[in-house]
């Protein structure tokens, strides 16, 4: 185990998978606080939501861990127990109720359904749209950059395509390449196989 | 057709058959007494007894009597059931309208998209004022073009849409528009009240009257209304249709973009329009999957309306429309979820929207303004020509 798990007993449960860094040792991570090798890190983070009854359910409990850079960490979990919640948390989609949250930017969210991350009519604009908050970007990087990560996923023959003809498993590839494109430091992935066959799931 | 005359019940060999509508116990098939099939049956040999051709002679009568009179109005009218009505939508949103063809690609997929939004402008204008031969001839060239331009499959049945809507605007408004008796709007008062001789027949064997359909008739002030609206639907709807196959939405949003830019100096927020415009469009077609999803959803329930009241009917639509729009706000949310992770402040400004207009040739450019500039000057000679 490459990394520290901080996870207090509970059904979900993170694992690193494994490091994609040979130059990391993640032994030397180990302190809370801002550190160049931490790339995710929660402390005591709650998230609790009302019902219409004004009933607290707490979806998180006094959740800690830390992620060290350069690594893939999977949450395995029942459904309901709050994973996707706790990538949202960590995404900066949903406000935690408590607890401190440190996230290294840039970083990027893949979401679980594919339709609610492709935002633009068709493939290259898609790819391209999360690269707008870079203004300094010359229009050939950003060609450049979305041709990249469409041949990363095998979308390259798909570049004007319009998203609502893709399968659900090419929608998601697209959603995958707009991630990639922006060369984020962490990547927030839900349930990133559920719409890829059994070849594309093993390529990811 | 009937299922059980497919069936070979007394071989061996396994026959699969696909029943259209609910899997019910079929009754046994009718066969002849005495079928002599011929053993041992070879696999994709076709049994002796059922090679003969079945013919079945039916005719019926209207004769009015008490028992059978009314027999026709008894059928059961498909397409009118909710089943049906919910099959009709899923099939009806299944089907892409105005959607970009990526391949293959023609000479249109790589015209400026700026000029292709002049055409369109012109098409929609020239119509309604030019003469009724070069709206025809309008009407020719766009269908023309369509079959040349678009996919087989997609034109056939882009062209046979068109044309039947067209067709009866043209019916409707050309026997509607001045289908009065004339007694009622009379130009000219009958020589029974003026006590003057008839008008002479004009030389030229102009009439007014065109055809006459019993009450209906068809003059040329119908011809003209129906005329037109059916060429200007005609040409709107194809060459829309045209524009959205060979150019990408990024592209048309592109030109909008290009030709709104001056507004910006008078502080219309052409950003934000051109950002509604494309998550508008990309939204079109979630809003289409989502009342495909739910209409097939019902469907798949095998419901059992017969059973069920008008109003419990009624009930299960207003739960399918209350269904769509709830699943449209949520795909909405978290879309802009999704923008706000991708780095989205909320300000069109803030954000910079790339677009790959690809490569304009410069070839189909030029020929496609001068084609425009001929189709132009056609439509404003003919108003004096063509009188």
């Amino acid at each position: 185990m490459s990394g520290q798990c901080l996870l207090q007993p509970s059904p979900s449960r993170l694992f690193p998978l494994r490091s994609t860094s040979t130059t990391l040792s993640p032994s030397v991570n180990c302190r809370i606080g801002v550190s160049d090798y931490v790339a995710v890190e929660c402390r005591n983070l709650c998230f609790s939501v009302s019902t219409r009854q004004g009933i607290s359910v707490p979806i998180l409990r006094d959740c800690s861990f830390r992620i060290p850079s350069g690594q893939l960490w999977m949450v395995l979990g029942p459904n309901g127990c709050g994973k996707s919640t706790l990538l949202k948390i960590l995404a900066g989609v949903v406000n935690p109720t408590s607890g401190n949250v440190f996230v290294e930017k840039p970083k990027n969210f893949v979401f679980q359904n594919p339709d609610h991350q492709v935002v633009m009519p068709t493939v290259e604009a898609d790819v391209a749209f999360g690269l707008g908050k870079y203004h300094d970007m010359s229009q050939e990087e950003v060609k450049s950059r979305v041709i990249k990560a469409l041949d990363a996923v095998g979308m390259c023959d798909y570049m004007q395509r319009p998203i609502q003809t893709l399968s659900g498993g090419q929608k998601q590839r697209v959603a995958i390449a707009g991630a990639l494109a922006e060369s984020c430091k962490v990547l927030l992935l839900d349930e990133l196989t559920t719409f890829l066959d059994e070849s594309d799931q093993v390529k990811v | 057709m009937n299922h059980s005359s497919l069936a070979i019940p007394t071989l061996s060999l396994t026959v699969t058959l696909i029943p259209k509508h609910p899997i019910r116990h079929l009754p046994p098939p009718i066969l002849r007494r005495n079928p002599k099939l011929v053993f041992p049956l070879r696999v994709n040999e076709t049994p002796t007894s059922l090679a003969a051709k079945r013919v079945v002679r039916v005719s019926a009568t209207v004769d009015g009597n008490e028992k059978t009179g009314n027999w026709v109005n008894r059928l059961p009218i498909p397409g009118l059931g909710a089943e049906n009505v919910f099959r009709l939508i899923s099939s009806a949103t299944g089907s892409p309208i105005g959607q970009f063809i990526s391949s293959p690609v023609t000479f249109l997929h790589s015209v400026d998209p700026r000029i292709k939004l002049v055409w369109l402008l012109t098409l929609v204008v020239l119509p309604a004022r030019a003469n009724i031969v070069v709206r025809l001839g309008l009407v020719v060239c766009t269908a023309l073009l369509s079959i040349f331009v678009l996919p087989r499959q997609v034109w056939m049945d882009q062209l046979a849409r068109v044309s039947l809507l067209s067709g009866i605007l043209f019916i409707t408004l050309g026997l509607g528009s001045d289908g009065a008796p004339a007694m009622l709007q009379s130009r000219t008062p009958p020589s029974t009240i003026t006590s003057l001789p008839n008008l002479p027949m004009s030389l030229s064997g102009y009439s007014y009257m065109l055809l006459k359909l019993g009450p209906l008739q068809f003059t040329r002030k119908g011809l003209s209304v129906g005329s037109t609206a059916a060429c200007l639907t005609f040409i709107i709807f194809q060459s829309a249709s045209i524009c959205l196959a060979t150019t990408t939405p990024e592209q048309l949003a592109l030109a909008l973009r290009w030709f709104l830019f001056p507004l910006t100096y008078i502080g219309v927020p052409v950003g934000e329009i051109i950002l509604t415009l494309l998550l508008s469009l990309r939204f079109i077609n979630l809003v289409f999957d989502e009342v495909r999803s739910v209409a097939l959803g019902i469907v798949s329930r095998r419901v059992n309306w017969k059973q069920l009241t008008a109003l419990e009917t009624l009930d299960i639509f207003a739960s399918f429309i209350r269904r769509i729009f709830k699943n449209i706000f949520r795909h909405a949310e978290q879309i802009s979820q999704a923008m706000i992770v991708r780095g989205f402040k909320g300000e069109s400004s803030s954000h910079k929207i790339y677009f790959f207009s690809g490569s304009s040739n410069k070839i189909a450019d030029f020929a496609s303004v001068l084609c425009l500039i001929g189709v132009i000057s056609t439509a404003l000679l003919s108003e004096y020509f063509l009188v």
